[in-house]
């Protein structure tokens, strides 16, 4: 049972990520994720210290404030500042995650949030963080909770505004002529990417979900050239991730986390290497059959 | 020199705009006839592309305001469509041109709903107009830059305007894709519509349009191409280009005879 919940909570959060990095990586701002996935952490330990509970939704809503204040810190930088974008996101968030971890640090003791599972995140203790209720009543891990309500908000999210975050993403121009609010959309999405990562913390860490937004969007992106399957494709490597990285962590007794990771990499460089109509193997092998080709012909 | 259009359907009133607090345009004033094909012409940097963006409330006015319909922007953008330059995108992004030219439809569309029947079909018929019908499922990435360019005219004309802009259409096409959209653009302006612009080539500009607006950071000129596309003018607003001037004298002069009073 508590493989299965691990690996449960592992392929929501998977799926999550994966969705949201589908539009990030083609906005070219999938480094923007990283930059929240680290700059929330002030939020969370603020939250904590306001609220005084580890509940689940105060943190998210502590990130979610961050995470928008990020965006906007970014956006701040390279339009009035006239700094480079990457430049601009290396001094934001940077600067937010230090003040993070100074934030534990210096309150280390009284709290119950230490740095290694902040930043690594430990999904082994998932089972054993159950929610029971005052009456008694157990219903199971808690982060299995929070994982599926984050799941089925970003796909209502998606589902509601696909047509705006479509269109800003592709052609942000023309979406602002036709009266979408593109940074409305850019927040929005901003926003949804904060929260995820906040229930990303459980899992893998703030800083291994990077690799949950980034590296499963990728590698469905080298596979097809569909929009809708390049969706489709991420969720079934969010669930092959979370599957084989469970089994390959208790094979090699390592973290799990680092497993997901591992596997994930793996799958990228498979799809490097041996995808239909990217992979390089592929495309040297079209390139030797048409030289072949080209020298059986007589000479003109 | 300015020639005020009879029966205008954009108005430029005391334009000014500038990047990081350095003026691009200058005072632009002036107001453009309905039913006309415009070409903006200037030399690189003279703001062209700039105009229209800020006609489309792309960027922030310094000073003045743009007025459409007799109507500020917001209450006729359903009217106005935007055709921004090819470059602008990113042409490896997972889309079909079915998917690109339905985008037009967007703004028709409430927040909620998807794409009808009615919207694919109509999207298909703007497809066969610019003679794209057969690449309606291909990516965009295997487009050539002709294609791409007719793909975003379809997306334009899905969305049904009456007042278009675009910013260098004519920019890396082939001959036969550069007369494909010049037919379409003249059928469009026989249904009263109106379409602006953004062109940097002196010799074609003279066989294609209109109306002329001469720009270089302030406004040179703007009439009929007949009282407006000579020597004097086009050499204010490309400044003292040798190469250019000399081009200018052969153009001018071969535009002589033909006089059309349209407006």
């Amino acid at each position: 049972m508590d493989a299965f919940y691990i690996i449960t909570v592992s392929t929501l959060i998977a799926i999550s990520c994966g969705i949201l990095g589908c539009f990030l990586i083609l906005r070219k701002m999938a480094m923007v994720g990283d930059a929240i996935s680290h700059a929330v952490l002030p939020g969370i330990v603020l939250a904590y210290f306001i609220t005084g509970t580890r509940d689940s939704i105060w943190m998210i809503v502590g990130a979610g404030m961050l995470g928008i204040f990020t965006t906007f810190l970014i956006e701040f930088f390279h339009k009035k500042a006239r700094l480079q974008t990457d430049a601009a996101i290396g001094v934001t968030f940077t600067w937010l995650f230090a003040l993070g971890i100074i934030l534990i640090s210096v309150f280390a003791g009284q709290v119950d949030l230490d740095q290694d599972c902040v930043l690594y995140g430990e999904i082994a203790y998932v089972p054993i963080d159950l929610w029971i209720t005052e009456s008694g009543q157990n219903y199971g891990p808690r982060a299995l909770h929070v994982s599926y309500i984050v799941l089925i908000l970003i796909v209502l999210f998606v589902r509601v505004g696909f047509k705006q975050l479509y269109l800003t993403t592709f052609d942000p121009a023309f979406a602002a002529t036709v009266g979408i609010s593109v940074s409305l959309w850019n927040y929005l999405l901003m926003g949804a990417v904060s929260m995820t990562t906040v229930a990303s913390f459980d899992s893998v860490g703030a800083i291994l979900v990077v690799a949950l937004l980034v590296a499963p969007p990728a590698t469905a992106y080298l596979l097809t050239d569909k929009f809708k399957y390049m969706l489709i494709i991420t969720c079934i490597i969010a669930v092959i991730i979370s599957f084989f990285g469970y089994y390959l962590a208790v094979y090699l007794d390592g973290s799990i986390a680092g497993a997901i990771v591992t596997v994930a990499g793996i799958l990228f460089m498979l799809a490097f290497l041996f995808s239909p109509s990217n992979g390089i193997v592929f495309k040297r092998y079209l390139q030797k059959k048409e030289a072949a080709k080209l020298s059986q012909e007589p000479a003109q | 020199m300015r020639i005020e259009a009879k029966d205008p359907v954009v108005e430029f009133h005391d334009l000014t705009v500038s990047y990081h607090k350095k003026p691009v345009l200058w005072n632009i004033d002036m107001t453009l006839p309905k039913g006309a094909l415009i070409g903006i012409i200037g030399p690189n940097g003279a703001g062209k592309s700039t105009l229209i963006k800020a006609a489309m409330g792309l960027l922030p006015l310094g000073s003045g305001f743009v007025r459409m319909f007799d109507q500020p922007l917001d209450k006729v953008r359903d009217r106005v469509s935007y055709v921004p330059q090819r470059e602008s995108v990113d042409w490896d992004f997972p889309a079909s041109v079915m998917d690109v030219v339905l985008m037009g439809r967007y703004a028709k569309l409430g927040l909620l709903s998807r794409p009808r029947k009615a919207d694919k079909e109509m999207a298909l018929n703007c497809l066969r107009k610019v003679g794209m019908e057969a690449y309606v499922n291909r990516q965009i990435s295997q487009l050539s830059g002709g294609q791409q360019q007719r793909v975003f005219l379809a997306r334009a004309l899905a969305q049904e305007a009456d007042l278009y802009f675009m910013d260098e259409p004519f920019a890396g096409v082939d001959a036969a894709t550069e007369a494909a959209i010049l037919g379409i653009m003249q059928e469009m302006t026989a249904q009263g519509k109106t379409v602006i612009v953004v062109h940097h080539d002196l010799q074609s500009a003279a066989e294609f349009f209109d109306w002329i607006v001469l720009l270089n950071m302030r406004l040179v000129a703007s009439g009929p191409i007949d009282k407006v596309f000579n020597n004097d003018l086009l050499q204010e607003t490309y400044g003292g280009k040798l190469t250019v001037l000399a081009e200018v004298g052969e153009l001018v002069k071969k535009r002589q005879i033909p006089s059309r009073e349209k407006y």
